[in-house]
């Protein structure tokens, strides 16, 4: 029996109809929004990887219920309404921090709660915040490059693109 | 005169084709495309036994299950696949061959319904002996995994047994070995083992077929590495022209090989091409926990290598003897254990040559293409088994190396003429950066600390025609379309083609796009694999983007009354200097110049370029000579400095450097990415990967949670990645592959560098935790060498070693 679960998504309220079992990962993914990718779903690899509320969660590992009330934020939702990347996103690109990108999304979901938590961490820091998302092509050095570039330039902004969401 | 001028041509450090897609998470992969309610979802129904005869297959209860469209068995769909070797078919016909095998394929309005009807499937069967130890296969063919292996269709350049558990024997001989062997100072003899390991892409299989109904037209979107590949070994395998195949293969999430040839579609194809189920959309998404049960993984190998060394230190002669263990397939798998044959003196010259590379059937999921090809093997044991060498004629590692070392010109085991390289450089700047001729404390209370080093080398491996064909569109407002079908699976194919056709078109890169393979658009290559892509595509590219070029200058040449050569593109900009003309490209090259004759000349402006490697002979299957085994060998070292803790027997690595002569850097920011990727990889690789079994042949690493693979934690402190260029001749620019090879020498040399550390020599992958514990314990009793072998009773490397003469 399907119910309704109420959530914000990217900033916009959203209603989605769901199976009790349906997780948030495959949930979301049915709706459209596919940037949370599926590499385990045994919340294993950190590729579903997105933020509720400010906490960096497995949406595999979350029920689709669960979220009721919720503020949900993906990938696609940290690009500005002008279309500007967010300085996290800029970083990775600039940096090579992509190779595949299956990992992207997720990863950058994990860097981006840590930087709210932690706006000037060392790299000793960055390393272990990312030790939940898998990452098979990069070897994470340009990851860890990407994610203080990001930092140093939020920093210098003064800002947290993003926050108010 | 260059008659081009570009800010982001060839070896410009330049962001990459699709990053910003993938960054903001719109980029569609397989598993993204949706398909509406016509779709079905298919699940494979696996055998629980490693060997035995199928009694039956009940799908009644099974087919009650809501949802529940189709169960097909294998008997349904008798079609033989590979690449190389015919020996796979989707689903189990008659009998399994290992634990996981599908044996049925059940299709479903839904994945959930799907997953309930795979649950209620059940068989029967009547036990087979399994073989699980590849030596015992081969040398003992009482249990014979393929005894139809004499009916298997292959391809002339490996050479199966039937009879035997052999799929593949490939051989080099050359000189008189045992003349050598008994005129040597020195003989040291040993061995290496190392279990399967598995790509660990994040994004697992996925595949979606149709088939046409009044047509029979099958339409394939598959996580392939090799569009026109799979379009063939399925055409083959069904018997269809190639025409009525179209395959799509979206962005894809890391391949390493795993995603070569044909891996899962043809299952996929067994339920789309039901009758039952035909003219409706099929997919099949591979679960992570049957990813490696599903599609191949890389091959086991026992490795025993014989050196005969002089008074001088140089290598006289040398006797291999590989075993892979390839499960139950070697279609592809046949393929690596040639490239290990044909490039086993690794790095060095050595005059009499003795190889024996054997392919072995076991019971076991399967063997095939992963990053390195039949080298990291290889390397994985000759690079220890030079080491020991060394250390056991009192000569420093190193200088043996430089001492016997490969130089261009020298012939390499195979009789061609090594290529030009300066490996050399690249030992001095490792040896220089790592200080490794220095002993230095541990930085961490009560640690050790040692340094290692390893050489490794690798050739593209392929037929000796494998083919790329590109086109290059210039559009009417100046952009450039590229067509070529090699997949960017990030190592940043696209990137590079981008920038050589940049480069060749005087057009700025943000005006080049390139799309991703699609069969029924794009012009012929022959796949994503062996380091060939910047190279023979490259090739192609260059060709279609100077012809796009020749073809555009002679347009406006006629345009302005003037010589092709007096005319320049410069960022998009046709400028004629002694005419005073400077005009971006316009609509002109697509609907034609209206010319001074009066007349429209032209109309869209495409180049086309193609490339087959001109001169290479496959390997004499006697003797393994040729003129020309390979297009060219790649050649680099890595150096790593690692710390263990005789406590626990963690290892932690301070510091790699890893250096190639690459020829060319094209788009040295992938040339990078390649080199710090495949670093970790290979540390991966070599600390902690492997696939264990149970005694029935039960995977029992099948996920991430028990298949270990690097984090951000296990990333060593620094890590240099640096190339040199010396080029090589038939090329774009002289450019050679490099993505495989920073993945073959990393394991080695952390292998030197614990032997270093702790002074004893452990002959087992991985070498992690709980090994280098072991091997401290073993130490302390007195003993030189660890050795670990998952089929023998007998774990004394001595006796291990003495047992196989
Ligand atoms: S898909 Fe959720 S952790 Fe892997
Ligand atoms: S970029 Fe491929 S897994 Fe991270």
């Amino acid at each position: 029996m399907k119910r309704d679960v109420n959530f914000i998504l990217n900033g916009r309220p959203v209603t989605l109809s769901v199976e009790p079992r349906t997780t948030l990962l495959r949930a979301l993914r049915e709706y459209g929004v596919t940037s949370v990718k599926r590499g385990c779903e045994e919340g294993e690899c950190g590729t579903c990887t997105l933020v509720i509320d400010d906490l960096a969660q497995k949406s595999c590992m979350v029920l689709a219920l669960e979220v009721e009330g919720k503020s949900v934020l993906t990938v696609e939702g940290l690009v500005a309404p002008n279309g500007d990347l967010h300085p996290l996103q800029q970083a990775f690109v600039e940096e090579g921090a992509i190779q595949c990108g299956f990992c992207t999304p997720g990863m950058i979901m994990t860097a981006y709660a840590f930087l709210r938590k932690n706006p000037d961490p060392t790299e000793a820091e960055v390393r272990e915040a990312l030790a939940g998302n898998l990452c098979r092509c990069t070897g994470y050095i340009p990851i860890f490059r990407a994610v203080m570039k990001a930092a140093k330039t939020m920093r210098e902004l003064g800002s947290h693109p993003g926050a108010a969401r | 005169m260059k008659q081009t001028v570009t800010r982001n041509g060839v070896g410009a450090w330049t962001t990459r084709k699709y990053d910003h897609e993938k960054a903001v998470g719109t980029l569609a992969f397989t598993d993204d495309l949706r398909f509406g309610p016509e779709l079905l979802h298919a699940r494979a129904f696996r055998s629980t036994k490693a060997h035995a005869e199928i009694v039956s297959i009940d799908v009644s209860e099974a087919m009650k299950v809501k949802g529940v469209v189709k169960v097909v068995v294998g008997e349904n769909f008798v079609h033989r696949f590979g690449l190389y070797l015919h020996d796979r078919t989707p689903l189990a016909v008659g009998k399994v061959r290992y634990v996981g095998e599908p044996v049925a394929l059940v299709v479903a309005e839904t994945e959930e319904a799907a997953e309930e009807g795979m649950l209620k499937v059940t068989a029967k069967y009547r036990d087979l002996p399994p073989v699980f130890d590849p030596i015992k296969a081969a040398t003992d063919n009482s249990v014979l995994v393929h005894p139809e292996l004499e009916t298997y269709e292959h391809v002339p350049f490996i050479t199966p047994f039937p009879g035997t558990n052999i799929a593949n024997w490939f051989r080099i001989r050359r000189g008189d070995v045992e003349k050598a062997f008994a005129e040597s100072k020195y003989v040291v003899e040993e061995a290496v083992n190392c279990p399967q390991i598995a790509h660990g892409f994040l994004e697992p299989h996925c595949c979606i077929c149709k088939e046409e109904l009044s047509t029979g037209n099958l339409t394939i979107w598959s996580t392939a590495q090799s569009a026109f590949a799979l379009r063939e070994i399925i055409a083959t395998g069904l018997g269809y022209p190639l025409a009525k195949i179209r395959v799509i293969a979206p962005p894809i999430g890391g391949g390493f090989g795993g995603k070569a040839g044909m891996t899962v579609e043809a299952l996929c194809l067994a339920g789309a091409m039901d009758p039952d189920i035909k003219g409706r959309p099929v997919k099949l998404y591979i679960p992570r926990e049957e990813v490696m049960l599903t599609s191949w993984v890389r091959q086991a190998y026992i490795a025993k290598i014989k050196l005969g060394i002089d008074a001088d230190g140089k290598i006289t002669a040398i006797k291999n003897n590989f075993y892979f263990d390839t499960g139950i397939s070697a279609e592809y798998g046949a393929n690596p254990v040639r490239s290990a044959g044909y490039s086993s003196t690794g790095c060095y010259y050595i005059p009499n040559v003795w190889t024996d590379s054997y392919a072995v059937y076991t019971n076991k999921p399967f063997g095939g293409a992963y990053r390195g090809f039949g080298l990291p093997e290889l390397m994985g044991a000759m690079e220890v088994v030079i080491d020991i060498a060394a250390r056991k004629i009192g000569m420093d590692p190193i200088e043996f190396r430089l001492k016997n070392m490969l130089r261009t010109g020298l012939p390499t085991c195979t009789g061609m003429p090594m290529n030009a390289h300066s490996l050399d450089t690249i030992v001095e700047k490792i040896v220089d950066r790592m200080k490794l001729k220095e002993k230095e404390p541990a930085k961490r209370k009560g640690w050790v600390r040692g340094k290692g080093f390893a050489l490794a080398l690798k050739a593209p491996a392929m037929p000796a025609d494998a083919s790329s064909s590109a086109i290059v569109k210039i559009l009417g407002d100046g952009g450039v379309e590229v067509l070529a079908a090699t997949m960017d699976m990030g190592q940043g194919a696209y990137t590079a083609y981008a920038q050589i056709a940049s480069e060749e078109l005087g057009i700025p890169i943000e005006k080049i796009r390139c799309y991703y393979p699609d069969t029924q658009s794009h012009p012929y290559d022959w796949q994503t694999v062996a380091s060939r892509s910047c190279w023979s595509m490259g090739m192609a590219v260059k060709r279609a983007a100077t012809d796009a070029r020749e073809k555009l200058l002679a347009l406006y040449a006629e345009f302005w009354q003037t010589d092709p050569e007096t005319i320049t593109i410069e960022h998009g900009i046709v400028k004629c200097k002694a005419k005073g003309k400077a005009e971006p490209i316009d609509v002109q090259v697509q609907n034609g110049f209206f010319m001074p004759s009066g007349k429209f000349v032209g109309g869209p402006i495409i180049g086309s370029g193609t490339f087959v490697p001109p001169d290479v002979v496959n390997p004499d299957p006697e003797t393994g000579q040729s003129p020309k085994s390979v297009v060219h060998f790649t050649v680099g070292a890595v150096g790593v400095d690692v710390e263990v803790d005789p406590a626990t027997g963690a290892v932690e690595v301070n510091k790699v450097s890893a250096g190639y002569d690459i020829g060319k850097a094209v788009s040295p920011m992938n040339v990078r990415g390649q080199i710090e990727g495949g670093t970790v990889q290979g540390i991966s690789a070599g600390l902690m990967e492997a696939m264990y079994y149970d005694e029935h042949g039960k995977l029992l690493t099948p996920d991430f949670t028990d298949y270990k693979i690097a984090t951000s934690m296990d990333v060593p402190g620094e890590v240099d990645a640096f190339w040199e260029e010396t080029p090589e001749e038939l090329s774009p620019y002289g450019n050679r592959g490099v993505a495989e090879h920073s993945m073959i020498s990393p394991a080695p040399a952390i292998n030197n560098a614990l032997f270093d550390a702790l002074g004893i020599r452990i002959h087992t992958y991985p070498t992690g935790r709980e090994r280098v514990y072991k091997a401290i314990q073993e130490k302390k009793r007195g003993e030189t060498d660890i050795w670990e072998y998952p089929y023998a009773l007998e774990q004394s490397y001595k006796n291990a070693v003495k047992e196989w003469k």
